[in-house]
């Protein structure tokens, strides 16, 4: 092997050892950017269920349930007491994974923060306070144990279910593909006497997306 | 010729344009209500509506409290004993009845007519309750409770009696619509639900031996000649016999039930 070649040689070593080191320095040097943004701003990625739709809902549900006349009806015949409601399960019948607790949850928390309902624990959070409560009557002072069979019996329960209706099609052309989608939720809630079954309550809100995708992301 | 050929590969064109058109896709052209960036409400507005309402029941519940302090100011004996029970009773003025159910008059339906007065729900979707159940209407004559009634599973329960008003009259009372209402299910064919009728009523009437003669009817209808037998020799055994007289309309009512226990008794029996 002469010098000349001898240099060639190296010289492509080098550049075939260059490349992936550059490549390697490039992805070490580039950053995951996280920023804090205001949880309530728009913000659509994929199209489908996200948290907007769930304050959305929140939002709408609250102003119907407090708005509603059941509350001043219920005060009126109780001399202005808040009517005792258990939350009941929220069922998604919707095709997507959709976690109904947020929303849920908003609604129980303008409940307690308005002193408009009287708020009963229901579900796993009650078995918790049980035992909890039946702890106590073996392990605690007498004088601050709970007291057994002192629940407030709920007079209310607040049922709801989410629905989901979905339309999409698909154009092929020269420059790729173009989906359009429609989504459409419905949740429905309502608020039902445990002693009658009247239904005292019905809340509604409806959201319809239209989500687009454009051939080759243009 | 040309001109036939122009008018033709016209027509043509048109037609294929508008097949293609019709063929199109529809395209969504409406107009986004939020978009990318914009701020939803969290419903706060809402609570703070709802929270300035409460305050403002809050202020009208102290109204609901000076009506209890002069409900108990006013008040003697039983009347007392009930207010304090939260309990509508006989001889309780409008205020007093006001007092035991917790209610403003806001919640009633309030008619005076010269010296009667009835009080009704406003609303029967969430009507006034007591600590015994859900007051239908209460009537007061003379400015005292005359008559009252509660809503209850088998109707409406009306008590215009002290006696109707003890534990052991809503029980008879109870009973006896738990009764009529078994007959009319039996009387309808429904035996199944009869006897579930008849066994509530046992429970809430255990001395009444023609409840135990009606279950055992019930049950020899249904072709249960084995239960229906042990119910027959109940009815008869808890008798006492000696004491019943065939006078008077009821007496007489259960002497006939007893000569058909015997009867159906025999029977069964040379049947098993």
């Amino acid at each position: 092997m002469n010098p000349g070649d001898t240099m060639k040689f190296n010289s492509a070593w080098s550049v075939w050892l260059a490349v992936p080191l550059i490549a390697m320095s490039v992805a070490a040097c580039s950053k995951t950017n996280v920023s804090r943004i205001d949880p309530g701003s728009v913000t659509d990625l994929s199209g489908r269920w996200n948290d907007t739709d769930s304050r959305l809902v929140a939002a709408e549900l609250i102003d119907q349930s407090l708005n509603g006349g059941w509350l001043d009806r219920y005060a009126d015949a109780n001399g202005g007491a808040a009517p005792p409601v258990i939350v009941g399960e929220f069922r998604n019948r919707s095709s997507e994974h959709i976690p109904v607790r947020t929303f849920v949850g908003d609604l129980e928390n303008a409940f307690v923060n308005s002193g408009a309902v009287t708020l009963v624990a229901g579900g796993n959070e009650r078995d918790e306070v049980r035992d909890e409560r039946e702890d106590q009557q073996y392990n605690a002072r007498a004088g601050t144990r709970a007291g057994l069979g002192q629940e407030l019996g709920a007079r209310y329960m607040l049922q709801g279910e989410l629905q989901s209706i979905e339309d999409e099609e698909t154009s092929r052309g020269v420059v790729g593909s173009r989906s359009e989608k429609i989504v459409f939720y419905q949740v429905d809630a309502r608020m039902v006497d445990l002693e009658s079954n009247v239904v005292v309550w019905a809340g509604q809100h409806k959201i319809k997306k239209y989500i687009e995708r454009p051939p080759l992301g243009l | 010729m040309d001109e036939r050929m122009k008018m033709f590969s016209a027509a043509l064109l048109v037609g294929a344009l508008t097949l293609s058109g019709g063929c199109a896709k529809k395209h969504v052209n409406e107009q986004p209500i939020i978009e990318q960036g914009d701020r939803v409400d969290d419903g706060s507005y809402a609570v703070a509506e709802a929270r300035d309402r409460v305050e403002e029941r809050q202020r009208q519940a102290a109204d609901q409290r000076d009506i209890e302090a002069e409900a108990l100011a006013t008040c003697e004996g039983d009347v007392c004993d009930a207010v304090v029970r939260d309990e509508v009773w006989l001889g309780m003025n409008e205020t007093q009845v006001l007092a035991a159910t917790g209610t403003t008059e806001a919640a009633w339906s309030i008619r005076r007519s010269g010296g009667s007065t009835v009080m009704t729900p406003r609303d029967v979707g969430m009507m006034p309750s007591d600590a015994v159940g859900a007051v239908t209407m209460v009537q007061l004559a003379g400015g005292a409770v005359s008559r009252y009634g509660y809503q209850e599973s088998q109707g409406v329960r009306l008590v215009s009696t002290p006696d109707q008003a003890t534990t052991e009259g809503r029980a008879a009372e109870m009973a006896e619509a738990l009764l009529r209402e078994g007959d009319e299910l039996a009387a309808a064919g429904r035996l199944d639900a009869a006897l579930d009728r008849y066994d509530r009523a046992s429970i809430l009437a255990p001395d009444d031996p023609l409840i135990d003669y009606r279950v055992a009817s019930v049950l020899d209808k249904a072709l249960r000649p084995l239960e229906a037998l042990i119910q027959y020799e109940l009815f008869l055994h808890r008798l006492d016999l000696e004491r019943i007289e065939a006078r008077g309309e009821a007496s007489a009512r259960l002497a006939e039930a007893i000569a058909l226990a015997q009867q159906r008794i025999v029977i069964l029996e040379r049947s098993r």
